[in-house]
Order: structure tokens, then sequence, then C-alpha cells
């Protein structure tokens, strides 16, 4: 499914990314901790295809398609989607209409017909309900006025919708209340099949008690430093980085 | 071609309305007069500070030696699915009887050609007519006050509330040369009475025509006014419009200014509220793109106590757009407890546009609410990558940014099928302009 080598990636001058490298299988949960500035977000934004990244080396694949070659909507459309750590406000723009531009964008892409009026409204509101929003959060702009909380909840009510390949979620746990952390786990546990990989980006093992991931690796200045089961992310929580970062500056 | 150096060619040969009563012959004189005197703006004029005439000096608009008649399908792509208003059309300035459909209209409204009503009823334009512009009006207006050739005469009796709109469709067609249209329009609202106006003007053929409209409104007391005014001319047009409006006490008017097209287009909006209580709510969208130029001036005097007024205008500017926004709110010495909040933004899509943005409060009274905001931004990256994110090429995530920011104004139109219009033709243009 993703399969991620060598990756260095520059912002200016500054080199973040040192050589990452990274597989993540079908079906697969696989989660990214590591300390703050080490790199975790600039990975996620490179992936997707934000500007201002410049990649030196290496490559990332998601099912043999180059994704480096991509622009970032075309990267959506191959089925790869970011749950952002700050979602973004977009003013006068409504949230159906947003919501339907991205639906219909990733279908056509993908060679099917666009969904009619009524089979959208059907499907969103199914969604909705996954993730315990309210129907009014359709009339707003996307993410103007919303809280903390509905920010969060409305990137994993995205992704139920756009159903992609390959979710990033970056710190979508933060700044949420345990009821709240709740309802994302159980949104993005029912997305869960044997086709659909999902990269958890936490710093606390709080997340993974709700989502349970296969593989837990240690992001740190740009490299993967330690990679191992749902075991590790406890002894992190109990330990901290610091004996991992240790080991790796003693190696 | 030589450039002109002044507009007497827009004032002799005309073909004017030359009959009627003796205070309309008198009026019509004087503006020329006036004109003449005036001459032509420089920069050192404050408000032509930002917009050159040279470019309209150029060309060699007249008043055409007769009316052009096309032929009913002239209509067709000028029309609005789904709107049905009381229609006047105007082809260059020209009152068009053939293609209007005036409909039935309600008792105590009268709606129709302004030269007509100046031939057969004349008195009920006298005191009305040049009466809101005054005798110290601006330039174009003067100069249409001297030459216009026709216009629409809507008076409304008090009391009197029309529900469906009208429209005062003007075609602008080039085929015939270098035209000068010169429209003017009359309103009247009696007392309490309530109308919704629509003016549009559109160049159906990339026409190269010169409007110079001028419109007056007159609102009685607790009178209320829509006005809705969309600019849509071709691209080698010029347009010109000067509102003049008389607001008595409690009376309500609202105003939207939709500008789009020509290249060059300047709009003026004079605006007093003389009567207490009075609201006057000014909104615009305007865009320009390579080889355009908006300018807007908003003159709003509050001169009585207690009225409010708002004015909100944003600008979308791509390409080598250039736009001016000039608004002035004055509030007299006794004009206590006025309202009036300013505000210009404008998104601005590429380094070449340009805007001249300068909201000016003078305020004369001591006990006063105002305020004033100017903005000029881009389109903050992370805005375009997160819908990008989504799936959605940037062309479209452009425009959808776009038109968020329009959104409010566009809003703020009457009716659904113009809203719709109006987002399909910014849409239209956004496009054009990524592309
Ligand atoms: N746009 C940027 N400009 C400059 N530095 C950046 C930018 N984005 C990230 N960085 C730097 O890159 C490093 C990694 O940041 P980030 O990827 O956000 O870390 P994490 O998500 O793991 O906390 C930090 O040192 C941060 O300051
Ligand atoms: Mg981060």
């Amino acid at each position: 499914m993703l399969s991620v080598k060598g990756l260095r990636a520059k912002v200016g001058d500054e080199e973040i990314l040192k050589g990452l490298d990274l597989t993540v299988r079908p079906g697969e949960v696989h989660a990214i901790m590591g300390p703050n500035g080490s790199g975790k977000s600039t990975f996620a934004h490179v992936l997707s295809g934000r500007d201002g990244y410049e990649v030196t080396d290496g490559a990332a694949s998601l099912d043999g398609v180059d994704l480096l070659a991509l622009s970032p909507e075309e990267r959506a459309q191959q089925g790869l989607f970011l749950a952002f750590q700050y979602p973004v406000e977009l003013p006068g723009v409504n949230n159906t209409y947003f919501l339907k531009a991205a639906l219909n964008s990733i279908r056509k892409a993908r060679g099917e017909e666009e969904l009619d009026a009524v089979s959208f409204l059907r499907l969103i509101r199914e969604k909705l309900k996954i993730l315990h929003l309210d129907d009014s959060l359709l009339k707003r702009a996307v993410n103007v006025g919303f809280s903390g909380g509905e920010k969060k909840r409305n990137e994993i009510f995205q992704m139920a919708l756009l159903e992609p390949k390959l979710a990033i979620l970056d710190e979508t746990d933060s700044g949420l209340d345990i009821d709240a952390l709740r309802i994302v786990a159980e949104g993005v546990n029912a997305l869960r099949s044997p086709e659909r990989s999902v990269i958890l980006v936490t710093h606390y093992q709080r997340l993974l008690d709700y989502i349970e991931p296969d593989v837990v690796h240690v992001l740190y200045k740009g490299r993967i430093i330690r990679t191992g089961g749902k075991e590790l992310a406890l002894e992190l929580e109990e330990r901290g980085y610091g004996w991992i970062i240790d080991e790796e500056h003693a190696a | 071609m030589t450039a002109a150096s002044d507009f007497t060619s827009w004032l002799d040969g005309g073909r004017t309305v030359s009959d009627g009563p003796a205070w309309l012959a008198d009026w019509r004189a004087r503006a020329a007069q006036r004109a003449r005197v005036l001459g032509v703006p420089g920069r050192k004029d404050e408000s032509w500070r930002y917009t050159s005439l040279s470019a309209l000096l150029e060309q060699d608009f007249r008043p055409a030696a007769g009316p052009a008649l096309p032929a009913a399908s002239a209509l067709a792509p000028a029309l609005i699915t789904g709107f049905e208003p009381h229609r006047l059309v105007f082809v260059n300035g020209d009152f068009v009887a053939a293609l209007s459909t005036s409909g039935a209209l309600p008792e105590g409204v009268r709606l129709g050609s302004l030269r007509e009503r100046l031939a057969t009823d004349p008195g009920a334009l006298e005191g009305r007519l040049g009466r809101v512009a005054g005798a110290q009006a601006p330039l174009f207006s003067t100069l249409n006050a001297a030459g216009f050739q026709d216009g629409a005469a809507l008076l409304i009796d008090p009391g009197v509330a029309l529900e469906q709109p009208i429209e005062l469709l003007h075609l602008s067609l080039g085929d015939t040369g270098a035209i000068l249209a010169q429209p003017r329009h009359c309103i009247v609202l009696g007392e309490g009475a309530r109308a919704t106006l629509i003016e549009r003007y559109l160049g159906l053929d990339g026409a190269g025509v010169c409007t110079n409209a001028v419109i007056e409104v007159t609102l009685g007391q607790g009178a209320e006014l829509r006005h809705e005014r969309l600019q849509d001319e071709g691209a080698a047009s010029f347009h010109l419009s000067t509102l003049h409006l008389d607001q008595a006490p409690g009376s309500r008017y609202r105003g939207v200014n939709i500008g789009l097209g020509a290249r060059w287009a300047r709009t003026e909006l004079h605006c007093g509220c003389a009567g207490r209580g009075a609201e006057c709510d000014l909104q615009g969208l305007y865009l320009a793109g390579d080889g355009q130029l908006m300018d807007y001036h908003l003159d709003v005097i509050h001169s009585v106590p207690e009225c409010t007024s708002r004015e909100n205008f944003k600008g979308i500017l791509y390409g080598r757009g250039r736009a001016v926004f000039d608004g002035r709110v004055l509030v007299a010495r006794d004009a206590q407890k006025s309202d009036a909040a300013m505000s210009n933004r404008n998104l601005m899509l590429s380094e070449q546009a340009e805007i001249d943005t300068k909201p000016q409060l003078e305020i004369l009274a001591d006990d006063v609410k105002c305020s004033h905001g100017t903005t000029v931004g881009q389109i903050e990256p992370e805005m375009l990558f997160y819908p990008r994110a989504r799936g959605i090429a940037e062309p479209l995530a452009r425009r959808m940014l776009c038109l968020g920011f329009a959104g409010e104004i566009i809003e703020a139109l009457s009716h659904e099928a113009l809203r719709e219009q109006v987002t399909e033709q910014v849409g239209a243009r956004l496009e054009q302009a990524s592309g």
C-alpha cells in the first residue's frame, strides 16, 4: 500500500525529514509518535503535497503510484486523506457545497458517476450520525465558528465520506475531551477494513487505547528511530522518549 | 484618431429631448453650459485622483443618429430564467417599447419612458427631474442632464407596495460604431411606498459603447426601495453611472452594486440622508481583470440626526485589473446619533493587480457611532491547500474561495434567480482568470 523510502525534505535551508522509511500494508493501523518538532506534521504534509517543502531525495508511493509526482488533489483522488492537525476555516464556503465538490471530484477521478442531490444527502446524514454531528453543520461555512472538537470531528466525518485508502490523522486527538475522543475513535474504527490503512500521528497513548495500532514508530529528528508493536506505545507512555533517544545516540 | 480634449462632442450634435416644457429646456441648457465650464477634471481634482480619463477621451463616442431596433431575439441572451419583472428595455440608451413588457401595474404605479412622460404629462416630473442631482452635480451627471435621450420614469403613489420587481434592462450594441448612450431614470416613491428596482447593463456583442447613466431616486417618508444594479458590459465598453439619492425621514434604501464588465467603469453614489431615522445600505462587489478599471465613489451625507448608513464593498482583482474605492461619509454638525460603518475589502489574485482604496469619515457631530475599515489581502496558501487535499482541483478551489469571499454581497440580492446568475457570472470570470 504505502511505501516510503529514504525520504528527505527541506523547508528553506533546513532539512527536516532525513531519510525516512515506512511501509504500511493494506488494513494496517500505524502510530507515529515522537517529541514536538520531530517532523511528524512535515511528513504528513509532504505526503499530501503541501507547498513549501522541497523533497530532495527518496520516494513515496501509494499502491505503486508515485505520490511525489502528483498534485495534492491528485493524491487525494488516489485515495490519500490527511486529517489536519489544524483544520482550515474557509469563510463563506458552504459546508455542503464543499463536501459535494470533494466527493464528486474523487468519484469522477475513480470513474464513478457524480451523486445526485438525494443520494448525496442520504450519504451525508448517515456519516454525520457516526460522528454524532448535527445537521446544522451542513449549513455553516467550512470550519468557521466550529469549536476545536467540532473541527476535529469534522475531519473524521470528511474521511468517512471520502473513504480513502490511506488516512493520516495528524494529532486528531489533541484538544479533545474524553467523550469526543471516544466518538472520533469510533469513527475511525468504523472505517477500518482490510483494504484501508491508517497512520495515527499522536503524542499520547490515550488514543491508542481506543484505536489499537498494529505497528508503533518513533520519529525523531526526521527519521524513524524505533519500530515496535503496541506495547512500545505503552512503554513510551511510562518512560518518555529519553531512553530511546539515548540509545539512538549511543548507537 | 486624435484624442478629444474635452466632451464637447457629447454636447454637440446630440439627439436629445428637445421639445417639452420650458423648465426642461432651461434646465438642460444650464447643464450644457455648466458642463462646458467644468471641462475635463484633472488629477488635481480629488475625486479623479486615481482615475484617468485619457482612455475615454481617446474614443470618439457620439450619440447615435437614431434608435437601434434590434430583433426581439436580441433579448434572449439577456433574460434570466425564473426572473419575471416588469421590464423596460433600453438599447444604447433608447427605450424600446417593442421589447419591453411592463405588464399590468397596480393602481398608483406609473412606469414608462421618461421621454414619453415628458411629452404627455410633464407636470408629473416638474420639480422632480434634476432635483436630487441638484445644480452642482458632478461632470458626468451634468453631461447626462444636457444630453440624455430617454430613460425610465417610475412614480409610485403613497402607500402603494409593488411586489413584482421592476427591471431596467440596458443593452449595449456596438455594431454601428462608437456610440454614446445616455439614459436618465427618475424614480419617486411616495410616503410609505415600497418597490424593488433592478438595473442591468449588458454588452451582448463585446460592444464598444459608452454608457453614461444617471438615476435619481426620491424616497418619501417611510418608503422602502431595494435597488440592485448589475453591470456586465462588453470588454470594449466604457460605463459611467451616477446615483443621486434623497431620503425622507424613516425611509429605507438597500442598494447592491455588482460590477463585472466594461474596460473602464465608474460608479458614483451620492446619497443624502436628509430625513431623521433614514437607513441607507450600500453594498457592492466588483471584479477587475486584465485591461479593466473599476472605480467607485461614494458620497454619503448624514445631514440630520439618527440616520444609519452601511457601506460594504468587496473587490476581487486578478491579472492586471485595477480598482479604485473612494468612499466618503460626511456627518454634519447637527447629525447627532448618526450610525455609519464603511468597509472595503479586496482580494488580490495576482501581483500585477492594483487597488487604491480611500475610505474617509468626516465627522462634525460629537455623539455618533462611526467606523471604517479596509483590507487588501490574498488567498492564504493553506486555504487553497485544504480543499485540494480533499480532491478538489485548484481552479475550482480558487473559485470556491473567491465566491466564499463574494458570497455575502451576492446574498444581499433580492431574488434567487439573480443570485444564481451573478454567482455563475462571477465564477465564469474567475475561471477565465485562472485559465
Ligand atoms: N513551514 C515551516 N517553516 C519553517 N520551519 C518549519 C516549517 N514547518 C515545520 N518546520 C520545522 O520543522 C520541524 C518539524 O516540525 P513539525 O513537522 O511540525 O513537527 P511535529 O509535527 O513533529 O511537531 C520543526 O523544527 C519546525 O520548526
Ligand atoms: Mg505536528
